[in-house]
């Protein structure tokens, strides 16, 4: 009986088939995948008829800050106090830092204070209310939109 | 003395260089590794897109700092010619403008309050036969940052009248 002869230890694996499957599910990925990242802005609406739950006592002040057509903003306070700010434009444009201040100054004044009712006029356009949204929610987290 | 070398004898000069194969047997390692990448990239992003929003194609999503929570709620869809409810066109607007006459004075538009009424309808036949359905008072709203006020105002000032008062608007989250 003859011997077997002593095989080689290398071997090469085949790679080919797996780069096919590779190949396909790269292309479907990138196919199906959305290279935007989506996020969720909360907002609720400021309407007539909304109500405070019973075991909670109403914040002492209202507060609700308007964007006009004209890049100032409007800040009114109203209930306990009632005061009027505004917030005039920065090289015509919307001036969030003085608006952040504000709210802030606010927030200490009457801690009690838990949103904000963002209007806008007319013809403000969405993406500039969001930009104040966000803005707002350095301050207060709670914005509710209205203008109803 | 040898400066170059000895001189070549005949059979250095005249030996045959071994025959190379014609098959060429490519190196697919570093390819492979290159895919692998690639593959687990795609797979993390695709897992990460949590919040199940298709903008329709144009459109131009305004860039806000904000969460991405699980959430499944009624989509509705405001781009520069109509409100689409669940993908399907319910108000035509002209340049992101509704109709004039279509808004009422209470600020809400009747072909949308339908809509949503319509809507509202089918959820509640759903939550009447199905005890584990919930009727949901959240709207994702998907709008373009070019859309005028009034406009949204009309959209949620409609939804609002059938139960839907929690919005979520939708935006690019910014890196």
């Amino acid at each position: 009986m003859s011997r077997h002869g002593n095989q080689s230890q290398d071997f090469e694996l085949n790679l080919a088939p797996i780069i096919d499957c590779f190949t396909v599910l790269v292309t479907f990925l990138l196919a199906s995948s959305a290279f935007i990242s989506i996020g969720l802005l909360d907002a609720g609406i400021a309407a007539g008829g909304a109500t405070t739950p019973e075991d909670k006592a109403p914040p002492s002040v209202q507060v609700s800050v308007e964007l006009q057509p004209s890049h100032k903003i409007e800040i009114k306070v109203t209930g306990k106090a009632n005061q009027t700010f505004d917030i005039v434009p920065t090289n015509g444009v919307w001036d969030y830092d003085k608006l952040t201040a504000q709210l802030n100054t606010l927030k200490q004044k009457y801690p009690d204070l838990g949103g904000v009712t963002l209007k806008a006029d007319e013809n403000v356009q969405y993406g500039e209310v969001i930009v104040g949204m966000e803005n707002i929610r350095k301050s207060l987290p709670a914005v509710l939109l209205g203008g109803f | 003395m040898k400066l170059f070398g000895g001189p070549l004898s005949k059979g250095k000069l005249f030996k045959k260089t071994p025959h190379q194969s014609d098959e060429m047997a490519l190196q697919i390692t570093s390819m492979a590794d290159i895919f692998m990448i690639l593959l687990v990239f795609l797979l993390k992003s695709y897992a990460t897109a949590i919040v199940n929003v298709t903008p329709t194609a144009g459109m131009k999503l305004p860039v806000a700092n904000a969460e991405s929570p699980e959430l499944n709620a009624l989509k509705v869809e405001i781009s520069e010619t109509a409100v689409s409810i669940e993908s399907n066109p319910v108000m035509t607007l002209d340049g992101f403008k509704v109709a004039g006459g279509e808004v009422g004075s209470n600020g809400v538009s009747k072909t949308l309050a339908e809509a949503f009424e319509k809507e509202r309808k089918r959820q509640l036949l759903i939550a009447q036969s199905n005890t584990e359905v919930k009727i949901d008072p959240k709207v994702i709203v998907v709008a373009d940052q070019r859309t005028p006020y009034s406009t949204i105002k009309a959209v949620l000032a409609s939804a609002a009248i059938h139960g839907y008062t929690d919005f979520k608007l939708a935006v690019v989250k910014r890196d």
